[in-house]
């Protein structure tokens, strides 16, 4: 394994035997099974013709015992081109097929793997990062697609080393084992060396990660700097991280400088001890000068294969590993399960907990024995502190988690039965962070609804808001960019675009996980005529943090620890002072028009009296 | 190191100065001041490829003095070891040369990051708020290592393997003159096989970059708002558009592979050493070589082979480096227009802030703020409402001359804000902005970072005024809890507490607020507010704020609607005046 490969485990991981490993691998490789075999014979071509090429070039050396011919010379000569073009042509020809092979490979793993990830409910997401899961996708796929190209790489490499070795050994097995003396020494050396590497690399790892957070508070610090006027002191502090960061990285550097000077003198003295045995054996007429020339070319042949074959092996693990942990994201069992599929082409909007339990993990019961029932087109608000499970029964309104125990109804029917892409299609959902994708505004719209609804129709809804008028202030109207993740509007004009959404979807269900973010006051009156306009046509939940929000509703259902403790409306629950009044306390009485801050009157009163000292 | 005035906002004196003409001049401004590892670069490469070029002549006369009859073996071990020792010294000149670059290389980078950041520090204040800091952050990080990397391996490549191109055209013709022919041909070959395949690579490399990009941004956002996705039921539709992205650069990663599978001087090295192994046989069968001459002539053609396999990315890894150091001086060269103006009025400031027909704009874009005018007494508290994109930030940012206007005018004290010696303005005015930074240091430094030298009753006076107290002692380490570290993380509203503080300490005659932070609970409103009137008593104070019970008791009301004033003055006159902000205050 890599020596990462602790970091970036998952629980989701398992651990495949290595033949569960290439069963699984297998059918992405079989389909290319003939592009494979021409690329294995081309390999061995390949092999062949570098395995060739020293001994013709040694067969030229002997020519020159006596005078050779025009025939011969022209002979030699046509043969190093022709091996050379040859190698060229099958290498030009195996990379072709390689990098379609592997692009292809890629193609198909990626996509299986972001499928996959899909059809993965939301507790998967709760569980894994999204920036890992993407890592799985995107780098580990290529690591596996580079796990082929090595493979053949080393492959024709070791061939060719081989072939030639056979052949040394059938000349001149003594100086053959000269050469090969080689190997041991280089593989040593190779080993031994990258564990110092090693080392060095992760120790400049470690260094560089605090390096870099170091540069990144003091550029990001710059502003506030210039603000105090305290660029001496923090170009200080910049300055320790960019010197730390030289002294770690040269240190780093001068090891990895090291690599290609010890191979040269390792080879260097190979290669005198040639010399030197080499011409004893040509003066006692045992070998040709040819043969001694050969021995010293192929020196070289052999040092490559046996570098990269000493790293071969971690290479190969570390490739596998990846494909580990792309085939587990593929395997991972989907906790959501439905049990039919029956059509949702009408929706009500009755909703029925009937003794719901709940949980996210074994162990942390968050929903118990939980019954509610909604109306078709009434509006629920959910209230309470953070954990008390509101969004709890939304996400279980929208399927997105599996729950262990109990009903829930949809217009009467078993939620677990129904077709979920259609009956998500009756849902609206508006999460906490509302979510928009790089493009237009209009194509975010447009979002839940692709096949067809016209942009008149779009304007036409836009209208309805506030006359239109958040649409003016976008700098292209509905056709401005959005930018990567909605960040060139502000967090109201995306809560805004989010409500549009769901207009334009007209969900049977709508279900709001309100934001807590604050907005200026024009922009949330906007959001609230959006709103008003969407609960005039749906059955809403509504997890509510603003005032104005769980007015609107028809029901107020106070919960605590999953639990319900009080349901009622607005005015009645506060009048009766229990729970809710205690909430509102808590959470909205700052939000109220008639909130007077605390200091207030004696703010107003030092004003009044700097007035008075005034006049 | 001195600290000077001139016309950049903060100047420091590195101990020499780069020509920024250009990322060429400016890189090898740079270079030229490593001179001794040039010496050991350019030392090490030719030395490296020089008794390289001696060891194939040692071989060849092995040749000569075994083909002789009588064999001549007693030179036999002087050669070996002569091989030996040309190999061990070689290699010795080379780690020189890599060892060399690599120094070369740190120092650099060291050196580009440090003129990047003082250049930064140099910038005004109108910079620094245009510029994305994730942008300066690549700059500053990947950037900045790319033109290492242009160093080593790049150049240090690049050099090494020129000596190997260039040492057989002066090698050959001493082994016989007519032997210049093949290494000549293969040069110039090898300059335009090379000049069309980096042309070529560097076209598909670019879309291969450009589809990954498209793909991985997409991937990214389809992760993250997986939630969004599902809740739409559009899974189908994102693995379609997934299969289409994928598709592309797998296309694109193919025309890549073409490209590097077609690599050209490959086959030219194989038609050089044929050439020059036909060309060393025929002067051989005409007397004009001996055996030893002929090894000692493809030895020489071998070295080529090192310039071959190089050049398939030491070049581009330079192309890379140059657009790397193009980046880092293009924000360098971006001009700050603001001076010091170290000869202007200096105060004593009272803050009264008046703005005279006001018309903003950033540079090639609409106006912002347009017409604005209005009057503050000193001491007298502001209110800025409206919607996002309104201009309300770009407004408090006249005062203290983050950007100039364009046309009118901003007074303080009646003094025209360009007119005020701009330290002294900048003292006198503090900024409290909404995304508000504090460094990974004790809570206590935080405070004190405009006020070093603060003492720790200051500072917990200041923390005190500002509802920061008792959230800061509550941490177990007190006012030496370090941010960040251990988990230690602080809520918007904490945040914003420990900024006002460190504001107070400063005492400012003029606070500027951006408050649009939420508070999640009553209970943390109440001590924001709190903290605000204390802010504003004895100080003329803007408050950018979401608050209507904030907006209600303010001495001074604006509300901007795209850039224009659309209503000013007092709540009980806005109520009557103005028909949005009569909407906002029903209920």
């Amino acid at each position: 394994m890599g020596f990462f490969s602790g970091l970036n485990a998952e629980k989701y991981d398992r651990q495949y035997t290595d033949k569960q490993l290439i069963a699984r691998i297998i059918p992405y490789i079989r389909v290319h099974i003939r592009r494979l075999i021409v690329i294995a014979v081309i390999v061995l071509a390949m092999s062949g013709s570098g395995a060739l090429y020293p001994v013709i070039v040694a067969r030229g050396v002997d020519l020159m015992k006596s005078q050779p011919s025009y025939a011969a010379i022209a002979g030699v000569s046509g043969a190093v081109l022709a091996l050379g073009v040859l190698n060229w042509a099958l290498n030009w020809m195996r990379r072709r097929l390689t990098v379609r092979t592997v692009a292809d490979v890629l193609l198909k793993l990626a996509n299986d793997a972001f499928k996959a990830a899909t059809e993965h409910d939301l507790s998967f997401y709760d569980q894994y990062s999204s920036g890992r899961i993407q890592s799985r996708i995107t780098s580990d796929t290529r690591d596996f697609g580079n796990l082929i190209v090595m493979t053949t790489d080393v492959v024709s490499q070791v061939a060719e080393s081989l072939l030639l070795a056979i052949i040394l050994v059938r000349i001149e097995w003594r100086l053959s084992l000269i050469v090969f003396a080689l190997v041991p020494a280089v593989f040593i050396f190779a080993i031994s060396y990258r564990r110092l590497a090693r080392r060095v690399t992760r120790r400049g790892m470690q260094a560089m990660a605090d390096v870099n957070a170091a540069i990144k508070e003091t550029v990001s610090g710059i502003a506030v700097a210039k603000n105090f006027r305290q660029e001496a002191s923090i170009y200080e502090e910049f300055n320790r991280a960019n010197r730390t960061s030289f002294r770690v990285n040269v240190v780093r550097g001068v090891v990895l400088a090291l690599t290609f000077p010890t191979l040269n003198i390792i080879g260097g003295v190979v290669s005198a001890v040639l010399i030197y045995s080499g011409g004893l054996t040509v003066a006692q007429g045992m070998i040709t000068a040819g043969v001694w020339y050969l021995f010293l070319q192929s020196l070289d042949r052999f040092l490559f294969p046996v570098m990269s074959l000493s790293s071969f092996w971690t290479n190969i693990q570390s490739g596998l590993s990846a494909a580990e942990r792309v085939f587990a994201l593929i395997d991972a069992e989907p906790a959501v399960v439905q049990t039919d599929s029956q059509p949702v082409t009408h929706l009500e909007g009755r909703i029925d907990f009937e003794h719901v339990n709940f949980q996210y993990k074994s162990g942390e019961v968050v929903l118990q024995d939980f019954t509610l029932h909604i109306q078709p087109g009434e509006n629920v608000a959910l209230v309470g502190h953070t954990g008390a499970g509101k969004s709890s029964i939304a996400r279980l309104i929208a399927r997105f988690y599996e729950f262990q125990d109990g009903r829930i109804l949809i217009d009467g029917r078993d939620i677990r039965t129904l077709n979920l892409e259609q009956y998500r299609r009756k849902l609206g959902i508006v999460s906490q962070v509302p979510f928009l994708f790089s493009g237009t505004v209009m194509e975010n719209i447009k979002y839940a609804c692709p096949d067809g609804v016209s942009d008149e129709e779009v304007v036409a809804i836009a209208r309805q808001i506030g006359g239109g008028e958040w649409v003016e202030t976008l700098p292209q109207g509905l056709e401005t960019e959005v930018g990567e993740r909605g960040a060139r509007l502000s967090m109201g004009q995306r809560q805004l675009v989010s409500l549009m959404r769901v207009l334009v979807q007209k969900p049977s269900i709508f279900i709001l996980d309100e934001a807590t973010a604050s907005i200026d006051p024009f922009t949330e009156w906007q959001i609230q005529q959006a709103l008003a306009l969407i609960l005039e046509k749906t059955t809403s939940i509504l997890i509510a943090h603003r005032l104005s929000t769980v007015r609107s509703a028809d029901r107020i259902i106070v919960m605590e620890k999953g639990r319900i403790i009080e349901t009622g409306s607005h005015e009645g629950l506060l009048a009766a002072g229990g729970h809710y009044a205690t909430l509102y306390n808590t959470y909205f009485r700052h939000q109220s028009l008639l909130y007077r801050p605390e200091g207030l009157d004696e703010f107003l009163q030092y004003k009044l009296e700097l007035k008075l000292k005034e006049e | 190191m001195t600290v000077t005035t001139g016309s950049a906002e903060f100047t420091l004196k590195r101990p020499y100065q780069t020509n920024r003409s250009g990322p060429v001049r400016w890189v090898f401004s740079h270079a030229i001041r490593k001179w001794p590892f040039w010496i050991l670069v350019f030392g090490g490469a030719f030395g490296n490829a020089a008794l390289a070029a001696v060891v194939p002549g040692l071989i060849g006369q092995a040749f000569n003095a075994i083909v002789a009859s009588p064999p001549q073996v007693d030179v036999l071990p002087r050669l070996a070891i002569g091989v030996a020792l040309a190999q061990v010294v070689r290699s010795i000149l080379q780690f020189g040369r890599n060892a060399g670059s690599e120094l070369l290389a740190q120092n650099i980078e060291r050196e580009v990051r440090d003129e990047l950041y003082i250049s930064l520090l140099g910038k005004s204040m109108t910079f620094h708020n245009l510029q994305p800091v994730g942008d300066t952050m690549a700059r500053a990080t990947n950037d900045v290592r790319e033109v290492n990397f242009m160093f080593s391996p790049g150049l240090s490549l690049v050099i090494g393997s020129l000596n190997f191109l260039i040492l057989p055209l002066f090698v050959a013709p001493q082994i016989h003159p007519a032997l210049i022919l093949t290494p000549a041909l293969f040069v110039v070959s090898y300059y335009f096989a090379l000049r069309h395949y980096l042309g070529t690579l560097r076209s598909v490399t670019d879309e291969v970059r450009a589809s990954f990009g498209h793909l991985s941004t997409r991937l990214s956002e389809v992760l993250d708002g997986i939630e969004t996705v599902k809740g739409a039921a559009q899974e189908k539709a994102e693995v379609e558009r997934f299969r289409a992205n994928s598709t592309r650069y797998r296309d694109a990663s193919v025309r890549q592979g073409d490209v590097e599978a077609r690599f050209l001087p490959m086959l030219l090295f194989s038609t050089a050493l044929a050439l020059g192994l036909l060309h060393a046989l025929l002067l051989f069968r005409q007397g004009l070589l001996d055996v030893g001459q002929v090894i000692y002539y493809f030895g020489i053609l071998l070295m080529l082979d090192f310039p071959t396999w190089t050049s398939m990315w030491a070049y581009s890894q330079i192309s890379l480096g140059l657009a790397g150091a193009r980046r880092i001086l293009e924000l360098m060269n971006r001009e700050t227009t603001l001076d010091q103006n170290a000869a202007g009025y200096a105060g004593p400031m009272r803050g009264e802030v008046e703005f005279r027909d006001v018309t903003f704009a950033y540079e090639g874009h609409e106006p912002v703020l347009e017409n604005i005018s209005f009057k503050v007494q000193a001491g007298q508290t502001v209110a800025i409402v409206g919607q996002t994109g309104a201009g309300k930030t770009t407004l408090v940012k006249l005062i203290n001359r983050t950007y100039d206007v364009q046309k009118g005018q901003v007074l303080v004290d009646g003094v025209d804000v360009r007119d005020w010696n701009l330290e002294a303005l900048r003292r006198g005015i503090s900024i409290i902005e909404q995304d508000i930074f504090l460094f990974s240091r004790k809570i206590a430094e935080n405070i004190a970072f405009g006020k070093p030298d603060a003492s720790h009753e200051e500072i917990e006076a200041v923390a005190q005024a500002a509802q920061a107290h008792e959230f800061i002692t509550s941490f177990k380490d007190g006012y030496d809890t370090v941010i960040g570290e251990r988990g230690v993380t602080l809520s918007g509203g904490q945040r914003q507490r420990v900024a006002l503080a460190r504001a107070f300490l400063t005492d400012p005659r003029i606070l500027i607020l951006d408050d649009s932070t939420s508070a999640i609970d009553s209970a943390t409103e109440d001590k924001i507010q709190r903290a605000i009137f204390t802010a504003a008593r004895g100080r003329t104070t803007f408050i950018i704020t979401h608050r209507l019970s904030q907006i209600r008791w303010a001495d001074l009301i604006i509300v901007l609607r795209k850039g224009r004033i659309a209503a000013i003055g007092r709540h009980e006159e806005l109520l009557e005046t103005s028909e949005a902000y009569r909407r906002i205050f029903s209920e």
